[in-house]
Formats: C-alpha cells, structure tokens, sequence
C-alpha cells in the first residue's frame, strides 16, 4: 500500500472506511493539497460539444503530464482513476485510445494513454495505427492544421455499429482527434465522441 | 630557425592512438550519469564505452532475490542509493518487453530503471589547472585565522572536521584558504548544503575569490556545462550524480532540512567523496549527534563564539500574542504585531516576519497590505524567492512575510526579525537560532529587534534564548 502522495512525497493521512471495504472503492494516492490544485472542467466551459475534456491545463497539471510522460513516472496514472472512471464507466460505447508509433512506445517504455484506461479497468480495441513519428506539441497551430493524415485503420478490424469515443490526454487544436474522427467514420461508424484528460 | 621550430613541432606532437574526447572526458570525470540524459551523442559514447574510458552499470540492482517473510524483490539505486522497497515501481517495459523496475525516489532527475544504463569515466584522468588565483583581501578575526587553520591541518591529516560557528562569525571565508589549499595540491573540492539558496549565495562568492579557477554551482534547475570543474558547489541532492570525485568535501548548514532527515543524502555524500576521505562540517547549530560523530571520529572541532565585528548575539525577547491563528483567521492583525510592524515602518527598517505555515501566512499577507502595500511573501514553492529577497536588500520592498525557507543563508543589512507563533513545533532551538542569526549582521548595524511573538511560550525557545545566552557569555580569553 502506498503511504506517500505521488506528487509531493509528504504522508498520506487516509482513513479506511466502510464505503472503502464494502463498494471496493480505490485509495487516494494524492494527498488533498496536491488535488485541489487541479482546475476541473465545468460543463459549459467544454471546447466542443463532441469532446469531453476533464481538466484544465494548468501549472499543476503541467508538471503532472511532465512527470508522466516526459519522466516516465508510470505509476500516475492511478492519479485520476476515480474521475476517468466516474465518466466512462457507464459509457455504452466502442473505447479507442489515440494510437503512439511503435517507435516512440519504445522510447517512452509505455503507452500512456492505455495506461491511463487499464488503471481504471476499461476495456478498450486499437483500431487505429499512427504513421508518423512526429509530435503534434513540436508543431505550430498552423502546421498541425495543415497536416496530412496521421492515422489509418489497423488491418482487419471490425467496425461495430455502435457509437465511438476516442482517448487522448489533452486537446489543444483538436486536430489529432479530427484525423482519427475521419477515419472511424470513413470506416462506417454510426458517431464519434472524444474524451481527454485535459484541454489545453 | 624556420626548419627548427619545424622539427620540434613533429617531435612532440606524434599521433600515439586512440584519443579521449577531451570534452566528454572533463565532464564524466567523477560523474555518475544516465546514459540517455547525457548531453553527447549515442554515438561517442559507445566509442569510449569500446575503448574501455567509460563503465557501465544498470540503473537499478536487485540485492536479494526474495524477502522471505513478505514475498518482495528488494532493489537499490545506483545513482541515489535509495532501497526504501515502496519507492520502486513494478512495471511492463514496452522496450524490453519484460517486467522492468525504476525508482522514483530520484526520478526528478532522469528516470533510472533496471533496462537504462548508467555510465561512469573510467578513462585517463582530466588535465588540471596549476594557475589558481586566490583573490581575498578581506581580514580574519583571530577566532577565524585559528579556525581556518584548524581546518587546513584537519585536511592535511585526513581527519574529520567540525566548525562550530555562531551566525554571522564568518563561516565562508574561514572555507576560503583551506579551498586554496586543497588547489594548489591539484584536489577537487565539493562544498554541499542542502539549501539551494545556499548554493545562489556561496557560489558567486567562491568564484569572486578563486577568479581564474571553474567553479560550478549544481542545483535543481541549473544549466549542466560541459567542463571539468575543480571547484563544485552543489546541494546535497547533486551529489547523487557524482562518485568517487572528491578529495575534500565541506557540507555547509549539516543541521539543515532535509539532510538530517534523508538518509540516502548522507550517503549521497559518502559516495561522492574519495572513500578515504573524511567529511568536513560547517554550522551555526550543529546536533548532538554530529558533536558525537565528529568525537568519536577523533576529528577536529573549532568554535567561534563571537561574531566577526565582535558584538554578541541579539537575544529575543517575548511577547504573548495570544490566539493568534483565531485573531488573523477572522481577518484581524493581533494588536501588537500591528503595533511592531508600523514601527518597522516608521523607522524605514527592513523586517522579516516567519510563520509557522503557509496558510496562516498567506491568509495575513492581505491583512499586512492594508499596513503597507509594498509587503511580499515568500515561501518554498515561490519561483520568485530569490527576487524578491534581493529587492528587500535594495529596500525595494519593505518587508518579508516568510516561512522557514529564509532561516538561514541570507544577509540583509539592518533587517529586523519577528517570530510569529514561536512555539510551533516547527520551529526548533536550532531552528529559532538560526532566525535569531539574521538579526545585526553587518558591520554597520550590529543590533537589532528579535521578537518571539508565542501562544505559551515552549521548551524549544527557552532552550534557543539559553543556548545564545551562552555563547554570548563564553570567554574571549579562551584563544
């Protein structure tokens, strides 16, 4: 059991509870001051009816992405677990995580965004493949615009006719959600949602 | 004539084989770094790995196979020597594609997992630099000429070394000769402290006296330069990335957070140290444990009770102050801070005010602007610190609210200092010594107002006020 925050490394003073034991809730591994800096995304501040963003990207969540990904510090995803899970829990829904290249899974050790929904205990299908190894952050507003595609269907997959909700970590343009929205719906499915962690 | 030259030049420059890369040399030399965080190219170093300059080793070892009793993998760090089994992640390396350990505990540098590699020189040592330029003109009291010269014998007889000194008596410079010492016999020095605010304030002095010397200050944040550096000013936390580098180590403040409380920090130091080197200490307030250390070491010991111009320790002085966290929590200044402030004011002096907790302090900044607008807060998460306590001591600003984060390290002439809610256990003897030491600093200014504003007054400030009593009543004669 983990009796430190992940983020600032002070105790974590937590308190088993009934509610814990009996509905199998998750332990906190974030201590309160350190989860009070996060800025949650109310209703009518979401960019896009089609997106669902959960956080705001501010200097705390900066350094949470930092320390993810850059630092490579897998074990945050269980930092937001019980707010990913409150939102797509009861999602009848086809999950799709956005695709990293090989290359850079590599590189990272990791897939994050996979990461991110096996923690909660989603089940999601890759249906997507990423052709490019270029970043989309490396890139100005302009240039992600213009880009070409950056995704394609993986191979035999099945295209269920049920809704779609794709995964990202963060949304700033929208343009990576838009090229793999493309290609869903060029593959036959009925809609296509997304979901981020956070919107930039 | 022509010819000659000619001649000697192709004596003495003959091509003997493989060559070092002399910059990759001056910066590995003593380093302990994560092979893909290194700032030269994949290519070179596989090179110097093939010629046998550069050792290798993996990040993370597994030092026994099963704990018995609990079913868990033991693992250490090699760069921070941290084994604390729930600081160590478990996970699936999608580059190994097997199951991969990391530590976290030092992860703020550089992810160091079981699959990365960590290399050190092991190659010819860096040419060193023989012209060293001591540049100090300034003057030692007798105290500091005997500590000094304590210490330089400490050094050359191999033996630990404890300087006990009171705030303000001249510390840094009693350092300043030994430094030179230890160059002129082509060692390396490291001068560790755990507070980065240490290092901002020691390291331009240092380069000041030592002009034509390289000296490096390493802290979280700082630039990485690529040379060979024979003086090293770092935090303590920077050593985890040295080994076997140092053949004299001098750890400033030893008292301070986190060192005395982080276990893998002393062993930081330890490690970054030549193994047959003893640790010299510096502090104002050194523990019992230290004291015993150095005893049982048979190390040296010097003290200074007296500060360098000669005055005593300015003596708090308590005031009640009475439910104080109610009184600002409802948006009021208790009376007699009020009543201290202004006359900081009225008199144009710069004050320092502490706090037991950030909350409490940031709820009494808007209280404070009322007084006077011009009143700023510092605390260990600000980024602007370090700006904000130079424009005190330019009188930009009027004064500090602060927590501990200022206890010690910094100098501001005339500057007056209150302690708000002295009895909070955070604020230790040695703790409210140090806050006492920024009090009559300078020359110019040597007294100046110490108030332990209290709700009770505790163990811990009748121990500080005895303790200052004390070394303003030992005897002078004792030289």
């Amino acid at each position: 059991m983990n009796t430190i925050c992940y983020l600032c490394s002070k105790p974590l003073k937590s308190r088993l509870t009934w509610k814990q034991l009996i509905m199998y809730e998750q332990q906190a591994v974030i201590c309160s001051t350190c989860d009070s800096k996060f800025e949650l995304v109310k209703p009518e501040e979401q960019k896009s009816p089609d997106i669902q963003a959960l956080f705001h990207y501010n200097e705390a969540m900066k350094d949470f992405l930092h320390q993810y990904k850059f630092f490579k510090d897998i074990v945050l995803k269980d930092v937001f677990r019980s707010e990913i899970a409150k939102a797509l829990k009861n999602a009848d829904a086809v999950i799709v995580p956005i695709p990293m290249h090989p290359e850079k899974i590599k590189t990272r050790t990791f897939a994050h965004i996979d990461e991110l929904l096996k923690a909660v205990g989603i089940p999601y299908t890759h249906l997507l493949e990423k052709i490019t190894i270029e970043s989309q952050s490396s890139k100005s507003k302009m240039e992600r615009e213009q880009s070409a595609q950056l995704f394609q269907l993986k191979p035999n997959s099945i295209i269920e006719n049920r809704p779609h909700i794709l995964i990202d970590d963060i949304v700033t343009t929208g343009t990576t959600l838009k090229h793999a929205k493309a290609i869903l719906i060029a593959a036959g499915a009925p809609s296509v949602k997304a979901f981020t962690l956070i919107q930039g | 004539m022509r010819k000659r030259l000619f001649k000697q030049r192709t004596k003495t420059y003959r091509y003997i084989g493989n060559l070092e890369n002399p910059s990759l040399r001056d910066f590995l030399a003593g380093r302990i770094w994560l092979r893909e965080h290194s700032p030269f190219s994949e290519e070179l170093i596989t090179q110097h790995i093939q010629l046998g300059y550069i050792a290798t080793l993996p990040g993370v070892k597994k030092i026994s196979k099963m704990n018995s009793r609990f079913k868990r993998m033991n693992y250490i760090c090699n760069r921070c020597a941290n084994n604390n089994p729930n600081l160590f992640v478990t996970y699936y390396c999608a580059a190994c594609e097997q199951t991969c350990v990391y530590c976290r505990h030092c992860i703020s540098m550089g992810r160091v997992s079981s699959c990365s590699d960590l290399i050190k020189w092991v190659g010819p040592t860096p040419r060193k630099a023989a012209n060293h330029l001591f540049s100090w003109t300034g003057t030692f009291t007798p105290y500091q000429q005997k500590a000094s010269k304590e210490l330089i014998e400490s050094i050359n007889a191999n033996r630990a070394h404890l300087i006990h000194a009171v705030c303000g008596a001249g510390k840094t410079e009693i350092l300043f000769p030994a430094i030179y010492e230890c160059l002129k016999e082509g060692k390396r020095i490291a001068v560790a402290t755990p507070r980065t605010d240490v290092v901002l304030e020691l390291a331009p002095r240092i380069q000041q006296v030592f002009p034509k010397t390289k000296t490096q200050a390493l802290y979280g944040g700082a630039d990485v330069e690529k040379n060979y550096a024979p003086i090293i000013i770092a935090t303590t936390h920077q050593l985890y990335r040295f080994e076997d580098a140092f053949d004299t180590i001098i750890v400033d403040e030893a008292d301070a957070f986190p060192y005395t409380h982080d276990e893998t920090l002393q062993q930081a130091v330890t490690k970054a140290k030549k193994s047959d080197v003893p640790i010299m200490y510096v502090t104002a307030t050194p523990s019992e444990k230290l004291i015993y250390q150095i005893k049982k070491l048979q190390g040296g010991y010097s003290f200074i009770p007296r500060r360098y111009h000669g005055h005593p320790l300015p003596v708090p002085r308590y005031e009640s102050l009475w439910r104080y966290t109610k009184q600002i929590e409802s948006t009021r200044l208790p009376k007699k801070l009020v009543q201290w402030t202004k006359k900081q004011l009225q008199e144009n002096k710069p004050f320092l005010i502490f706090f037991p907790t950030i909350a409490l302090m940031e709820k009494a900044i808007p209280l404070f602007h009322q007084l006077e607008p011009n009143i700023q807060a510092v605390h260990a998460e600000d980024p602007n610190r370090k700006e904000k306590v130079l424009e005190l001591r330019a009188k930009k600003v009027r004064g500090l609210l602060t927590t501990t984060i200022l206890e010690r390290g910094i100098t501001i002439p005339n500057v007056q200092v209150a302690v708000v809610g002295a009895e909070s256990g955070i604020f230790t003897s040695s703790a409210l010594i140090q806050i006492g030491g920024r009090v009559g600093r300078s020359f110019d200014c040597p007294t100046g107002d110490l108030v332990f504003f209290h709700h009770g007054i505790s163990v811990e400030m009748d121990r500080a006020t005895k303790e200052i009593k004390r070394l303003n009543n030992t005897e002078l004669t004792t030289i």
